[in-house]
């Protein structure tokens, strides 16, 4: 893969791409048949849903990274591409966080738990886990970019005494749609993981009574609080397109390397093989060398930021 | 590789060895004012002098409408998922087509294998045949007007003979079951140089190519450049339709009738439509027309070329006798190449008259 | 084996609704090889063609046929968007005004009154001309259209793909782009281009000038390039698609040695309120 000479230093791994298909010789274009096991309504538009493969040789060999990404079949429907939310080391489930915004998302929210729904995966790479054992790590989430990296800090999580400091900035509209909120609170009180959460309205429109005791306005007033050491810190960033080189400003002005900076990005990837050429990005593939980049990467990718 | 000359005549002999060892027999012949490769019943048929079709031969291999699997909504049952048995001679491809083969084969058959196209390309003989260059042929320029690899036998026109590449071992089978033939003789051999001289003569002086993809990451961002390309283009993708190298598709489910089973298949796509880079909440990264030429040629000449070191291109010209407008290889790059086009350089919309 | 996506729920209740239009369509459905085993994904309540029961008050769909030619098709129209969750109309003049909006203009209208009507009044029972009659314009300049499948008539196939794409929620999938990538997949050799090879032939030429345009350039893909794989000029029946650049075909066709009045006059078949509005765009775009 000479291609990625020119890519940055620390290369997503390519083991990541989890070889399930290889391993059962299967067709990838066959989505494997998955129960939902749980459903949890996170926002108003927004759910969490377990689910698991039916197929015990296929939940086997389903094992993936932090920031991969699944394609979820409703058939008649068809297939949307979401990123897994829980950690590789949660065995047998998968969990996926889906905002009702398209025709499959919208008929996964119609859906009951018992049902059976098709996934194909896991796609693309991850971020560098193993490069970042031993290293601080700050995370930054906006909106809906929480998903891929809820799998991320549940991995830390699990294996946290391998981790120097961890950061996590979480920033949303409003209360009401922070993911993951009644987690995230828990965690407030925790000394392992530094943990700050800002909305962008402290008006909850769904709870308008409950008076919001976080911070108010975009993660990147956050930063001048915070105390990096950027040769030893990993940043990862991920939510809107828009928040990106606000994001990255900040973490460069924290004098972070492009190259230790990973974003996840979003496109339209159909086959999550690299065949259906709906998700190309400058000259790759977003379901093969990505969704996770390091910056230098995507700011080399035309039209990625 | 073994090498043989037979007679015309003896393209009968083949024919009728193909017909009775694959399925279907298929090659170009004459529809209307143009050449289409179809399934063929008699060597009579076949027209194997053909300038160029209107579809590619990779069309067996990537049908424009294609079954991936039935389904049933009830129970979420996959069923009918093998790809499609059969076995197929394709006879008369040029160097250009099976060159772009090989390409799709590092796509279809590379990280991950697509098991439809596996199958088609592995169960078909592919008999290559030389041509001689037609107006707008860019073929030279981007190195796909030779072949060494990639077919089971290539027959080179030696006017009254074929010269005979044969690369595989059914191939070889093939010639000694059913075609009488006989070892080139030193004139054979000189007459096939002299053919390939008169060939490499036979091409217009070709676009250069220097710094095409360092040029077109410079210009990426000449909005001028794009619009004036993007304002002109009909957004038909007639040009991917035909592309022997494109290879985008969309995935469709269809429900039948009665609400309870359907069918996922796959479908051509083209990069030029509006929807192509739009994602779920309508947030398109390519929302004009000039954005969308400018990726359509970029994946060609910069994209393909940075993942493999191969332009996306054959320069077999279908896409410039199918655009209407007169976008193609060449049009585009001789606009990165000059500063600006003269105002009176209105593009020809009917280079040398295609009738695809 | 499992509960399922609206396994539970009641068939949707469907109408079939016509305006201004010749049946065409209703007669393409009600030919539709598959017409029973569609039924039983709804619960049919209304079709004029075929059942004899009234217009009830309450249903979910609503299929309509036909173009808004009266001020009663309006007010209808309204209070079918009040009951119908979903609207999906079918053919030309539902989804484009069709061969009804060819008259475009209330001069036009008053002429084709006069010209069909000379006494002034309607048929053998010498009703008179509605006052009330309008402008033709397609269902969705009226209403909200949620689905529309286009052509004249409806492929029945179609229809039968969107509407139950249409019970699974599924978004509209009208193909954006215009017909000319569908003529190279069924390999069909283009008339422009042929042209244009004719003009070094006088017999050729003769038939380049006597054919009517192919309106394949501009007008939406999907129907299979059904009539240039029949021989025949594509006469814009599906609508001008959302892709189509008119002005770089208006250019194309100038170049190609053909009259853009003439072309534009074709168009106006099947597209003269899209024309109108555009018109009006272009206008309000260079003022």
């Amino acid at each position: 893969m000479n291609y990625l000479n020119d890519m940055s230093e620390i290369n997503l791994s390519l083991q990541d791409r989890t070889n399930a298909y290889r391993q059962l010789g299967a067709n990838p274009f066959r989505p494997w048949p998955a129960r939902i096991t749980s459903i949890t309504q996170l926002t108003p538009k927004e759910k969490l849903f377990e689910l698991r493969l039916i197929d015990e040789k296929v939940r086997e060999a389903f094992t993936f990274t932090a920031g991969q990404f699944v394609e979820l079949s409703i058939f008649g429907v068809g297939e949307a591409p979401i990123s897994i939310s829980s950690a590789p080391s949660k065995q047998g489930f998968i969990e996926l966080c889906i905002r009702e915004v398209g025709t499959v998302t919208a008929a996964i929210h119609r859906m009951q738990c018992g049902d059976v729904v098709g996934l194909r995966g896991p796609f693309g790479r991850g971020f560098p886990f193993e490069d970042m054992r031993g290293q601080d790590i700050l995370l930054v989430a906006g909106g809906l970019g929480i998903a891929p990296l809820k799998s991320l800090i549940n991995h830390i999580h699990d294996e946290r005494h391998d981790f120097g400091k961890v950061t996590i900035l979480l920033g949303a509209r409003n209360p009401s749609e922070i993911l993951f909120r009644h987690e995230f609170d828990m965690w407030k009180h925790r000394e392992d993981f530094d943990l700050i959460m800002t909305v962008d309205d402290a008006v909850d429109p769904v709870n308008p009574d409950v008076t919001w005791d976080g911070e108010v306005g975009l993660v990147t007033r956050l930063f001048d609080r915070l105390d990096i050491e950027p040769a030893h810190t990993f940043g990862v960033i991920c939510g809107p397109p828009v928040m990106y080189p606000f994001v990255v400003e900040e973490m460069r002005k924290k004098q972070l390397k492009v190259d230790r900076i990973f974003v996840s990005i979003e496109r339209r990837m159909k086959c999550g093989i690299g065949m259906c050429n709906h998700c190309a990005v400058g000259h790759q593939y977003t379901c093969i060398e990505g969704p996770v980049f390091s910056y230098w990467d995507a700011i080399n990718l035309q039209e990625a930021i | 590789m073994i090498y043989k000359i037979i007679s015309k005549g003896a393209l009968a002999d083949l024919f009728a060895g193909l017909q009775e060892t694959y399925d279907e027999v298929v090659g170009p012949q004459e529809r209307g004012p143009a050449f289409v490769f179809d399934k063929l019943s008699s060597v009579d048929e076949v027209r194997l002098n053909y300038p160029s079709t209107i579809l590619p031969p990779t069309k067996y291999f990537l049908p424009a409408d294609e079954r991936l699997f039935r389904f049933d909504r009830s129970t979420g049952d996959v069923y009918d998922s093998e790809p499609a048995q059969g076995t197929r001679a394709i006879l008369g491809m040029h160097p250009c087509d099976i060159n772009a083969v090989l390409m799709m084969d590092e796509i279809f058959m590379g990280d991950y294998v697509d098991p439809y196209y596996e199958t088609a390309r592995k169960s078909s003989f592919i008999i290559g045949v030389s041509c001689m260059p037609e107006p707008g042929h860019l073929c030279a320029a981007f190195g796909a007007d030779e072949i060494h690899r990639g077919f089971d036998l290539f027959l080179t026109d030696l006017g009254d003979r074929y010269f005979v590449s044969c690369r595989s071992v059914p191939a070889s089978e093939l010639m000694d079951s059913y075609v009488r033939s006989c070892e080139p003789s030193a004139e054979d051999i000189n007459d096939f140089q002299e053919r390939t001289k008169r060939f490499k003569e036979a091409f217009a002086p070709m676009p250069k190519m220097d710094q095409l993809p360092l040029l077109y990451g410079a210009k990426y961002f000449d909005e001028e450049l794009w619009e004036r390309i993007g304002d002109d283009c009909l957004s038909c993708g007639a040009c991917a339709s035909v592309c022997p190298c494109c290879y985008c598709f969309d995935v469709r489910d269809k429900v039948d009738p009665g609400g309870k089973t359907g069918m996922r298949h796959r479908i051509w796509d083209s990069c030029l439509k509006s929807e192509h880079a739009e994602v779920a909440h309508g947030h398109n990264f390519r929302p004009t027309r000039a954005s969308r030429v400018r990726y359509r040629f970029f994946h060609k000449f910069v994209g393909n070329f940075s993942r493999t070191g191969k332009m996306l291109c054959v320069g077999c010209s279908r896409c410039g006798k199918a655009c209407k407008v007169g976008i193609n290889p060449g049009s585009v790059i001789e606009a990165l190449q000059k500063e600006y086009l003269p105002d009176t350089a209105g593009v020809e919309v009917f280079k040398g008259g295609g009738a695809s | 084996m499992t509960p399922h996506l609206f396994a539970a729920a009641p068939k949707p209740r469907v109408a079939v609704l016509s305006l201004a239009s010749d049946f065409g369509c209703q007669v393409a459905l009600s030919n539709f090889p598959q017409l029973l085993e569609s039924l039983e994904t709804i619960e049919l309540v209304y079709w004029q063609l075929v059942l004899s029961a009234d217009l009830p008050d309450d249903f979910d769909i609503a299929i309509i046929e036909g173009a808004v030619t009266t001020t009663e098709h309006e007010q209808f129209l309204l209070k079918v968007r009040g009951v119908a969750k979903t609207i999906i109309t079918i053919g030309a003049c539902a989804g484009t005004g069709g061969v009804p909006g060819m008259i475009d203009s209330q001069e036009s209208l008053k002429q084709a009154q006069q010209e069909v009507y000379p006494s002034g009044q309607e048929g053998a029972g010498a009703t008179p001309v509605a006052d009330a009659r309008l402008v033709p314009r397609p269902v969705s300049a009226v209403i909200d259209v949620d689905y529309t499948i286009p052509g004249c008539p409806i492929d029945s196939g179609e229809f039968s793909n969107i509407l139950q794409g249409a019970l699974l929620g599924v978004n509209e999938r009208t193909e954006r782009e215009p017909l000319c990538a569908y003529c190279k997949i069924i390999e069909a050799p283009c008339f422009y281009l042929m042209q244009g090879i004719a003009v070094t032939s006088a017999k050729a030429q003769g038939a380049a000038t006597t054919a009517t345009p192919c309106l394949g350039l501009v007008t939406q893909t999907g129907c299979g390039a059904l009539c240039i794989g029949k021989g025949r000029p594509c006469t814009g029946c599906r609508g001008v698609a959302i892709d189509a650049n008119l002005p770089a075909a208006r250019e194309f066709v100038r170049k190609a040695g053909r009259s853009v009045e003439e072309f534009d006059a074709a168009l106006r078949v099947y597209n003269s309120y899209y024309l109108e509005q555009r018109s009006g765009d272009e206008h309000h775009d260079s003022a």
